[in-house]
């Protein structure tokens, strides 16, 4: 298939569903809630005017990269101690797998009422959800490294510090990122159910309040603005690999997935 | 031979089953630790919290929600809302991935559709889907099965497009036609592929699941633990989500089952 008619397919799903949505929207025949895309586009470019896009989005960025960044940090810290210390291993690992299945979400009720609906219960409960994949990855990660090339590394005669930075890290690197990207789908899926039930400012609340005041073009502009928000964050997060594992996605699947 | 080992060649039987129970506390010990110094913190009058009650009393209500049917009652729901949704989105998911990967036309028409949506929060849209479809049952499931056909989909088309061209012309060469191929090549060499892409599809089902019935459902385990939570009875609200791991885990060892019976050729 010429590239050409490749580019042309690649949007054409995307651009019919769009004009099929605007089209009917505007002949009435879809329900209010769903607002004509020209005017979700109008609402937005609105909320982005008067200062209610950067108001309603400067909280939500803050509790989503706060709580993916310390539960992604606890989650490393854990993982790669109790991959190469047997102790933390048998402390850690029964814990982890009993939390391990258990959707965090569950808990969210908990941490508002133990914190309030502030930032610190959404803070909190994101970086519980993060530590788990995070700290399962790279345990696991670890775990697997072949061992010849920490016993190689040692005959040459490198210290520990430089087998924990040079070898053991590296090897672990691309395991590690799977872990952390889906640490950061369930931060979002957490974000907005935690600013859903108990929130007071950001994007969920954009959300919640275009639902009350019946201004869908407006519900639908924070949608958007959600969507966009975890898109892009994981976006910098694969931009981010790419650069820290130069080299090491070479010929493998992860170099072509999206 | 040292004195010791001497001594443990004599008992053997009795040295082993030591050093396994020693093996086995060594591995679980952290467990009961934690459960007893929390179960101590609370009867010292340490830990005094409505919101945190000792193990003993979560383990009772747990027991007695559990034998009145309670708590069955509503992780029978959540657990078939989850599994339906699962199912939905694989029978529909995996034709489509197969499609992708073999047409050049529906790769370029769905590629972006799946690589594109897959890094967004599909949670955004569940305002629109409850303005759709409502908050019942076929809310939730459709969108789980929503939730999980991105993860099943995308590593089921790498699972099929990485089936090696010389298995297909080897089966094609012998005369098999494209059924056969699809059945007895395509299909058994990119099960592996499939089911990891199953494996992470299925905690979100259920992750999705009770995160609806907390936001507005009349039934389910989110419902029960949102329900006991504004009602302050947190040995409630911990039996709940007890529940739900307990859903969790007998979903995720079901399809480790399923997998050990289906993939028996790989260990």
């Amino acid at each position: 298939m010429k590239r050409g008619s490749a580019q042309i397919l690649h949007w054409l799903v995307p651009m019919a569903a769009l004009a099929a949505w605007e089209i009917t929207a505007r002949f009435g025949i879809l329900p209010p809630y769903l607002s004509a895309p020209s005017l979700v586009l109008l609402a937005l470019w609105e909320t982005i005017r008067d200062g209610e896009l950067v108001q309603a989005l400067a909280p939500s960025v803050f509790r989503v990269a706060l709580g993916f960044a310390i539960g992604t940090v606890t989650g490393i810290i854990g993982g790669l101690g109790a991959g190469l210390v047997p102790g933390l291993r048998n402390f850690f690992d029964p814990l982890v797998s009993l939390l391990y299945s258990v959707p965090k979400v569950a808990f969210l009720p908990v941490f508002l009422l133990l914190f309030g609906i502030g930032d610190v219960a959404k803070i909190a409960i994101i970086a519980f959800s993060g530590f788990f994949p995070v700290f399962v990855a790279s345990r696991h990660a670890v775990a697997s490294i072949d061992p010849h090339l920490v016993w190689i590394a040692k005959n040459m005669g490198a210290p520990p510090r430089a087998v924990f930075f040079r070898v053991i890290i590296p090897a672990a690197a691309p395991e590690l990122f799977a872990g952390v990207r889906i640490g950061l789908a369930h931060a979002f899926v957490l974000l907005f159910a935690a600013e859903l039930i108990g929130g007071s400012s950001g994007i969920g609340t954009l959300i919640n309040a275009g639902e009350e005041w019946g201004r869908f073009d407006l519900m639908l502009a924070g949608v958007v603005c959600f969507a966009l928000l975890g898109f892009g964050s994981d976006r910098i997060l694969l931009l981010i690999r790419r650069r820290v594992l130069k080299g090491h996605l070479i010929g493998t699947q992860e170099q072509v997935l999206p | 031979m040292t004195a010791a080992d001497t001594v443990a060649s004599g008992n053997d039987g009795w040295a082993r089953n030591r050093r396994r129970a020693w093996h086995i506390i060594q591995r679980w010990y952290s467990i009961p630790l934690l459960l007893t110094v929390w179960q101590l913190a609370v009867s010292a009058g340490i830990l005094q919290s409505r919101l945190l009650p000792s193990p003993l009393a979560i383990g009772a209500v747990f027991l007695a929600q559990l034998s009145a049917g309670v708590l069955t009652y509503h992780a029978g729901v959540t657990f078939s809302r989850a599994l339906a949704g699962f199912t939905l989105a694989m029978v529909s998911g995996l034709p489509f991935a197969l499609a992708m990967a073999r047409s050049a036309v529906w790769r370029n028409l769905f590629e972006p559709v799946f690589f594109v949506g897959y890094p967004v929060p599909k949670i955004a849209l569940f305002p629109i889907f409850t303005y759709v479809f409502g908050f019942g049952s076929p809310s939730m499931v459709a969108f789980t099965a929503l939730e999980c056909l991105y993860p099943i989909v995308v590593t089921a088309y790498f699972a099929f497009g990485g089936v090696r061209s010389q298995l297909i012309w080897t089966a094609q060469n012998f005369g098999a036609g494209r059924a056969t191929v699809l059945r007895r090549v395509v299909l058994p060499a990119a099960l592996p592929g499939i089911f990891t892409g199953l494996r992470v599809a299925l905690p979100l089902s259920i992750i999705i699941v009770v995160l609806i019935e907390m936001l507005g459902g009349s039934s389910g385990l989110g419902y029960y633990i949102n329900i006991w939570s504004t009602r302050f009875a947190f040995a409630n609200v911990y039996a709940g989500i007890l529940m739900v791991g307990i859903c969790g885990f007998v979903l995720d060892q079901i399809l480790l089952l399923v997998r050990r019976l289906v993939v028996y050729w790989q260990v």
